[in-house]
């Protein structure tokens, strides 16, 4: 039994494919801001698995580098995404996100 | 380009797999649980507890701990901002369930398990932490060499959405015909002697 790069690339799979749900099919701001952050993390975690097990392997600041990017473009998101959903609270007094504010 | 050389070698070293696959696992479990549950507060707690696993993940596999500051501080942020976005709008419920209640109780065994289980693996193995000598020297000079243009965005990305979303909040909002609007202007269009 090992663990290699596939493992690691199923696990992200899997982070983005639930990010990908949240954002798509929930119908809460704040949900779908945690599912856009699970994608971004998804993301990351890809990197890192590159630049440890595969072929960035030679370069591994690459990897580390994209890694710190997606953070802070996350980070970058969640200041815009909080705004936005307070300004959808206000707006309808709940976090719905669809036309009849459910 | 031509493939010179061999891929690194997979971790081979059992408890450290069992330890990645147990990772993995209890990370797609948060990430369903922070999409599922319907409590806000209950989504936040578990997309931070994903986090922290993933931080720990990065630790196992790449040990920079970089990685895990950069997740650690993004994590206590971000639900630090939540938490206060939902106290400031929708109000902080009191969980219905009693502190010594059945559920409380199987989730603190759950949870001593699980950090049982992180100790006995943490004192077998010998744990892939290095505070710090673990980072290439040339990191810094690789981001500031080699992603100039990308740490240029990355900057200007980070001050554009601090400004936008001062703007966004620092915008007046008018009331709408669903009901809402600032607050402010609620109290101010209620008539005199009105109950809220």
């Amino acid at each position: 039994m090992s663990a290699g790069l596939n493992l690691v690339l199923v696990g992200s799979a899997a982070l983005f494919a639930i990010g990908a749900f949240a954002t798509v099919a929930r119908r809460s701001a704040v949900v779908a801001l945690l599912g856009t952050q699970f994608m971004l993390v998804a993301g990351g975690i890809a990197f890192v698995a590159f630049a440890r097990f595969g072929l960035g392997a030679a370069n591994a600041t690459a990897g580390a580098s994209m890694a710190l990017f997606a953070g802070a473009i996350a980070v970058a998101e969640l200041a815009v995404g909080l705004a936005m959903a307070v300004l959808i609270y206000r707006e309808s007094r709940s976090f719905g996100v669809d036309a009849d504010g459910g | 380009m031509l493939l010179i050389g061999a891929l690194p070698e997979p971790i081979t070293s059992a408890p450290l797999v069992v330890f990645i696959y147990l990772l993995l696992i209890l990370m797609v479990a948060g990430a369903l649980a922070s999409v599922l549950l319907r409590s806000t507060l209950y989504a936040i707690g578990a997309f931070s507890a994903t986090m922290a696993l993933v931080g720990l993940l990065y630790l196992t596999i790449a040990p920079f701990l970089l990685f895990a500051l950069q997740l650690l501080v993004f994590t206590t942020i971000s639900a630090a901002l939540l938490i206060a976005l939902l106290r400031e709008t929708a109000g902080l419920r009191a969980s219905s369930v009693g502190p010594f209640s059945r559920e409380w109780i199987i989730g603190a065994a759950v949870s001593a398990v699980l950090l049982a289980v992180v100790a006995v693996v943490v004192g077998a193995t010998s744990w892939p932490v290095h505070v710090c000598c673990a980072l290439p020297e040339s990191f810094g000079g690789t981001l500031r060499d080699t992603y100039t243009v990308g740490l240029a965005v990355v900057i200007v990305g980070l001050a554009a959405s601090a400004l936008g979303s001062g703007l966004l909040l620092a915008a007046p909002i008018l009331p709408s015909s669903r009901g809402g609007g600032s607050p402010t202007d609620r109290r101010r269009d209620r008539p005199r002697g009105a109950p809220r």
